[in-house]
């Protein structure tokens, strides 16, 4: 498998500004994602902001899609970036959950 | 809250570390002055031709870049040792002595490079002149001048961190410090065979900036919450080695996305893509874990009811905070949009590896480090609420604005090379040029140079500020 | 749940995680190192004799015709020496003169590369041009440059030197760039000696067989092809 046939194709010249903005795009919504979430959390917004958040995962994940398809990246590569978004996903939740139980046993 | 970091006073090995920060203060002028020389010459290709040329300024500019974050580093160590160990440095006196060996050392390869600039093929000019290996330039006689140095330095920590407290943060210092040593020994020795020159330079190079000097700055960053707002130690020691985990996990089998194309297998595609994709993981949790402390911190200090914050150092903070940002956005977004080596074989070697160069240097390590020198500035002046002056704000706001306008300048620059010059070129002598004389090209390199301006201006009120803040009267005392 | 302590925030079992997976990062980075540096560990003028194919051929890779073509199976470029096999492969038969010369010994070909190595080092090439691709961006991308068709007979930079071969033309102009402009940002005289210019040719000549995956994608596609056609 490895070494076969990853770089076949070119990528169209007209692709190129799609790419790149989708890829920075992919971190922006992540990021909005990661930042509503603890923003819920912490209680700087109200609970009605969490399928928000979850929207901007979705579309992290959409612009993961469209970058990796326009690049034709390998089913390596796919497999990678499906591994990233969905290490995305479970982030702040990781995060969440150990912050609380450590201020559960330190401040109560 | 906390306030053990204002013994400033009376140690030596706090004094050590206001004069490491003071000349890395002055490298970092260096770095931005011949950085405005080489874009300069992006505009105007006959500024300073054959007197001082582009390739000697870019030397001197990325050199002086790499010596003053070292230089503040090593300070940064030097500085919270005694809070973190509760003991004077150990070997202190060595230090000292290490540190003007160092000063000199670097004093001389400087004038060497300005003066003498290129020597003859041989040996000789690759251990008295430089190295011209981008980064570790530095000649091979200063290279054993560094290791000793290096050694001394890691000597102090350890035997500091054996003796003393051995907190979780000085315990993951320990261990980085040691590999951050080690790996410089990687980029030591010449070949002719330029696959296995540049695999082993990228251990240094990439071993240095995408794990070890991150995984240092994690352990910057939960000194400075402990300090600064006074964050629990327990919950940033367990972030610490949370992130110290996930920053090694993947940072260095990433190593791969520099294997696509100097020679190695093409096994390194796969190993790039993986673990390149991971990369930008820590660092949004390394902001999050920011945000969420000073969130939980201040939301602790809101409920007994005082309207107080809990921010002991305003303008240090302020740095604190833009290095969390600047992190995630410069070696996040701009490095993850140009890794993936379907894409990376079009963008690499342009202006996108540069402006990625000039956010994620910036972002990820001079703010902390200017942060830190901000903390120093307290302690020395034993003030125990530091508020920011209006030359913090407008040094904050004109380095971080400079910073960020040369790096969409440079996307904008690298953009236009990527599609004229290698999708449609094929990256040939001619095909560069036709990119280079592009009008958006040549436009994105006069912002360049405006933005460096505004920078280096930024840099001016730094200094200033750096200079006087801690005896303005706004503090409280 | 206040009494019980959770192995999540357990800083104990966080450090000794962080420990096991640098560990296992880095053992498997020195393992790949391993594999990677006989890969690219540089090979001899027997190889080139007996047709081996090297990652990094051997110094005497200047006795040969190299161009870059596509390989059907590999999907990319890649470096032939001695032309072409049909498939994509190296033949190591057709010579072609560097220097007047084609029958460079492996100790002759060693030595003009050790020169041009150094030379690329102390006269700082990397802080304006990549190599491969790794450097500064102010000039042209030297990992193919040998195969540039500026280069090549009829192309402008041989025509501007006034020289017959691609090396004499490269060699005249690495001694005295800034006498041959080419774009209003110029190379600086660096003070290159005849005998170092050739060594900093056979360097190129060298790196261009380097086989790295096929970067740079579409060299030299608006002329044709470097190929000779």
């Amino acid at each position: 498998m490895i070494g076969e046939v990853v770089m076949r194709q070119d990528i169209a010249v007209n692709d190129f500004l799609t790419i790149f903005v989708s890829s920075a795009l992919v971190l922006v919504f992540g990021g909005f994602y990661v930042g509503i979430y603890t923003a819920v959390k912490v209680n700087l917004l109200k609970k009605w902001a969490m399928p928000i958040a979850y929207l901007f995962w979705m579309l992290t994940a959409y612009c993961l899609y469209l970058m990796g398809s326009l690049m034709h990246v390998g089913e390596f590569t796919a497999k990678a970036l499906v591994v990233a978004a969905i290490g995305l996903l479970l982030l702040p939740h990781a995060v969440y959950f150990m912050q609380h139980q450590v201020h559960e046993e330190n401040e109560h | 809250m906390a306030s053990n970091h204002l013994t400033g006073i009376g140690s030596e090995s706090k004094q050590l570390a206001t004069w490491y920060f003071t000349f890395a203060a002055i490298l970092f002028g260096a770095q931005l002055l011949f950085g405005l020389v080489a874009a300069i010459q992006y505009v105007m290709p006959g500024f300073l031709f054959e007197i001082l040329d582009f390739s000697v300024a870019r030397m001197i500019h990325i050199n002086a870049l790499v010596v003053w974050m070292v230089f503040a580093m090593f300070g940064a160590v030097y500085w919270l040792l005694p809070d973190e160990t509760g003991i004077e440095t150990i070997g202190i006196k060595v230090g000292k002595l290490l540190y003007w060996v160092f000063v000199a050392a670097i004093v001389v390869v400087v004038l060497v490079y300005i003066f003498v600039q290129v020597g003859p093929a041989d040996e000789t000019s690759i251990w008295f002149i430089h190295e011209g290996r981008e980064y570790i330039e530095a000649p091979r006689w200063a290279d054993f001048g560094i290791v000793v140095v290096a050694l001394g330095f890691v000597a102090n920590l350890f035997m500091t961190g054996m003796k003393g407290k051995r907190s979780g943060i000085v315990t993951v210092l320990m261990a980085d410090m040691i590999a951050f040593a080690g790996l410089y020994l990687t980029g030591m020795f010449f070949t002719d065979n330029i696959t296995v020159d540049q695999y082993w330079w990228w251990w240094v190079i990439h071993l240095w900036v995408e794990a070890t000097w991150e995984v240092y700055v994690g352990a910057l960053a939960a000194y400075g919450l402990i300090t600064m707002i006074g964050a629990h130690r327990k919950v940033v020691e367990m972030w610490l080695w949370i992130e110290v985990a996930m920053l090694f996990g993947s940072g260095i089998l990433g190593m791969g996305h520099h294997y696509f194309w100097i020679g190695t297998p093409e096994y390194w595609w796969e190993i790039g893509a993986l673990f390149s994709a991971l990369e930008p993981l820590p660092l949004v949790a390394m902001f999050i874990h920011v945000l969420y402390d000073w969130g939980k911190t201040q939301g602790a200090q809101d409920a007994t009811g005082q309207k107080l914050s809990v921010i002991n150092n305003k303008p240090a903070f302020t740095w604190f905070v833009l290095n969390a940002f600047g992190n995630f956005l410069g070696a996040g977004i701009w490095g993850f949009f140009h890794t993936l080596p379907q894409v990376n074989l079009y963008t690499h070697g342009t202006q996108f590896t540069s402006a990625h160069g000039h956010l994620a240097f910036f972002g990820a390590y001079a703010t902390i480090l200017i942060g830190m020198m901000y903390i120093a500035v307290q302690g020395v002046n034993g003030i125990k609420v530091m508020k920011s002056t209006r030359s913090s704000v407008w040094a904050t706001w004109m380095i971080a604005g400079g910073v960020m306008g040369m790096t969409v300048a440079l996307t904008i620059a690298g953009y236009v090379q990527v599609l004229v010059s290698r999708a449609q070129m094929g990256a040939t002598w001619a095909g560069y040029f036709d990119g280079q004389s592009g009008l958006w090209f040549a436009q994105a390199m006069d912002w360049r140079l405006i933005m460096g301006v505004v920078t280096f201006t930024g840099f001016l009120f730094l200094a200033k500020d750096l200079l006087s803040i801690g005896k303005s009267p706004i503090h409280e005392r | 749940m206040a009494n019980k302590v959770s192995v999540w925030t357990d800083n104990r079992f966080w450090q000794r995680s962080a420990a096991w997976v640098t560990g296992f990062a880095a053992v498997l980075l020195i393992w790949l190192t391993f594999d990677t540096s006989a890969q690219i560990s540089m090979g001899t003028d027997a190889d080139l004799q007996n047709g081996v194919t090297k990652r990094v051929p051997g110094p005497t890779v200047i006795n040969y015709k190299i161009t870059y073509e596509m390989s059907a199976k590999r999907g990319h470029e890649v470096p032939i020496i001695g032309g072409n096999d049909g498939s994509g492969m190296s033949l190591f038969q057709e010579k072609e003169k560097f220097f007047g010369r084609d029958d460079y010994s492996e100790e002759e070909a060693g030595a003009l590369l050790h020169l041009g190595k150094l030379g690329s080092q102390t006269k700082n090439c990397m802080n304006c041009h990549t190599l491969l691709g790794n450097g500064a961006y102010y000039a042209p991308d030297l990992t193919k440059s040998w195969l540039d068709p500026a280069w090549q007979d009829g192309g402008t930079m041989q025509a501007m030197t006034g020289k017959s071969t691609k090396e004499e033309a490269m060699a005249e102009f690495l001694q005295h760039p800034s006498t041959y402009p080419t774009h209003a940002r110029m190379m600086p005289d660096l003070g290159i000696t005849a005998e170092e210019a050739k060594g900093l040719v056979a360097f190129l000549k060298h790196m261009s067989s380097i086989d790295t995956n096929g970067f740079p994608r579409n060299f030299g596609k608006i002329q044709g092809a470097v190929n000779g056609k």
